[in-house]
């Protein structure tokens, strides 16, 4: 599902994000990105989004060259694809469930329709109570869980998560890695990148990043693929 | 089809929330393209005015033909036709003055007929008055002259009058005006699509956050410009308005200042607002300078922020 075969990004001479990379995932695995910071965890991340492309090697998602991927099928790649980064990006001008919505809508549903998939997406996360609540008024776990409703309403085939769980408390940390982990028992692909050594405690395949190298690419688990 | 109109639909809600957000700044934006509409507008007013009021002053100029003094009446009846056809114009209209007439009519001009009465006989030749159609430009009344020197050249004609400067100036200066407005309107067309790229340029740079969001969840182009363009264009739009309006507010104190002038040239004249085609171009227009200014600022703008 998603292959990197020899890739390296540089953001100049002096600053290599990602060296020399093979890396391959299969459907429905559930993959944790470990490494210390500057690691290269949220840039390999990047790549499987087409935020970042490679400066050399090839990036494969559905077998989609993500470095010959033109801009206009970007929108199409990442629809298929549930982003959830570190700062939540969620739009404050707006109510929670209208930024769930936001998915469906750039992708033509009605009204109606996206509203009752991002309640529904809402309810997956425990979050239907604050549907009509500010972003602001949440706390940092529940922007997070709100983030990942929006990750997953428009139903993608792969969750990317980049430190999901930074600056959350643990049983915030935890509520948010049961809603992801949730999503994987139904077959969605999902990597999850973060420095927290606990929540890598019987995680299954950890893929070990150091200074933009591949340590160790740990063993795929049977099963899913 | 369904899910485009909605995607329009939705772009359209979105600019219209935008536009009545507080401290949108769009009403001040509106006045300043307004001001700059209204300019040519009232131009464009004025001369769509003028335009019938120079066909009426322009109405069949005149040209005068004195035969030779020794041609017999036969001769210069005769050439009527000749005349006729180097007018070469169905609607021209020729009018024979027999030199008795001529000297009648003399006669009853107050404090000629003493001046008349010294003369003894009849000073005066057959003639003709041809009356041409009303000349619309500059290039028409050209034409008057190139007649007046064919005319010259028939045997029985001894001077030929043509009083066409006025008529060619009044031409010119129409010429002058639509020329004048033209550039008015460019120069002002500029600085609309300016006002609308500054403003389309704040708007996304506010908006920068919700366009990123927008990319990541996969929203296409399109979809993250359409409401941009429609805010530029109902800018334009609504500027647009707002200039009719200021133009035909301002027609009434203008006409009523008008109307005592030309009642001494015992005329109705009176300046009459854009007709309703004209103010649908006209709106349009000020629509397209928006989406202009708008297709602009997003194109540059949006380029950045990916």
């Amino acid at each position: 599902m998603i292959e990197f075969q020899q890739v390296t990004k540089r953001y100049s001479a002096h600053s290599t994000a990602l060296a020399d990379i093979n890396l391959s995932i299969d459907k429905g695995e559930l993959i944790f990105l470990a490494g210390p910071s500057g690691a290269g965890k949220s840039t390999l991340l990047k790549m499987i989004a087409a935020i970042e492309r490679p400066s050399s090697g090839t990036v494969l998602v559905n077998g989609q060259n993500i470095g010959k991927l033109k801009t206009s099928g970007l929108p199409y790649l990442r629809r298929n694809l549930g982003l959830i980064l570190q700062q939540q990006r969620l739009l404050f001008d707006r109510d929670v469930l209208t930024n769930v919505m936001l998915p469906l809508v750039v992708c033509g549903a009605t009204r109606a329709d996206a509203e009752k998939r991002a309640r529904a997406a809402l309810d997956k996360v425990g979050l239907l109570d604050k549907a009509k609540s500010e972003p602001l008024s949440l706390s940092g776990g529940e922007q997070q869980r709100a983030a990942i409703a929006r990750a997953i309403v428009n139903r993608p085939q792969i969750i990317l998560a980049d430190e999901p769980t930074a600056n959350l408390d643990r049983g915030n940390a935890n509520k948010v890695l049961d809603a992801l982990k949730a999503f994987h028992g139904v077959g969605v692909t999902c990597l999850i990148s973060t420095h927290d050594e606990e929540i890598l405690v019987n995680a299954g395949r950890v893929i070990h990043l150091d200074s933009g190298r591949l340590i160790d690419a740990g063993q795929p688990a049977r099963g899913h693929a | 089809m369904i899910t485009w109109i909605r995607q329009h639909a939705f772009a359209l809600s979105r600019a219209l929330r935008q536009i009545f957000k507080p401290r949108s700044g769009f009403l001040l934006n509106t006045i300043v393209v307004a001001i700059a509409l209204a300019l040519p507008f009232a131009g464009l007013t004025l001369l769509e005015n003028m335009r019938p009021l120079s066909r009426q002053l322009a109405v069949e100029p005149e040209i005068s033909i004195f035969m030779k003094m020794d041609t017999p009446r036969e001769k210069a009846l005769a050439a009527a036709v000749d005349i006729h056809k180097i007018a070469g114009d169905s609607k021209a209209q020729l009018e024979f003055v027999p030199r008795e007439k001529a000297l009648a009519s003399l006669n009853e001009k107050s404090g000629m007929s003493d001046v008349v009465a010294t003369l003894g006989a009849n000073p005066l030749p057959d003639g003709y008055v041809l009356k041409l159609a009303g000349l619309q430009n500059s290039a028409e009344a050209t034409r008057v002259d190139s007649i007046a020197t064919q005319l010259k050249t028939l045997p029985e004609v001894e001077t030929v009058q043509v009083d066409s400067t006025w008529v060619k100036r009044l031409a010119a200066l129409l010429h002058i005006l639509q020329v004048a407005l033209l550039f008015l309107a460019l120069t002002l067309g500029v600085v609309v699509v300016a006002v609308v790229f500054n403003t389309i340029r704040l708007q996304v740079m506010t908006q920068r956050e919700e366009i990123e969001v927008s990319r990541i969840v996969g929203a296409t182009d399109s979809f993250i410009c359409r409401p941009f363009y429609y805010s530029g264009a109902l800018l334009g739009l609504c500027a647009g308005a707002a200039a009719l309006g200021v133009v035909a507010l301002a027609l009434q104190p203008l006409n009523d200042a008008i109307a005592d002038f030309a009642r001494l040239y015992a005329s109705e004249f009176r300046l009459a607002p854009l007709g309703i085609s004209a103010t649908a171009i006209l709106l349009g227009l000020s629509a397209a300078l928006g989406l202009g200014g708008a297709l602009m600022s997003v194109q540059r703008h949006l380029s950045r922020i990916r």
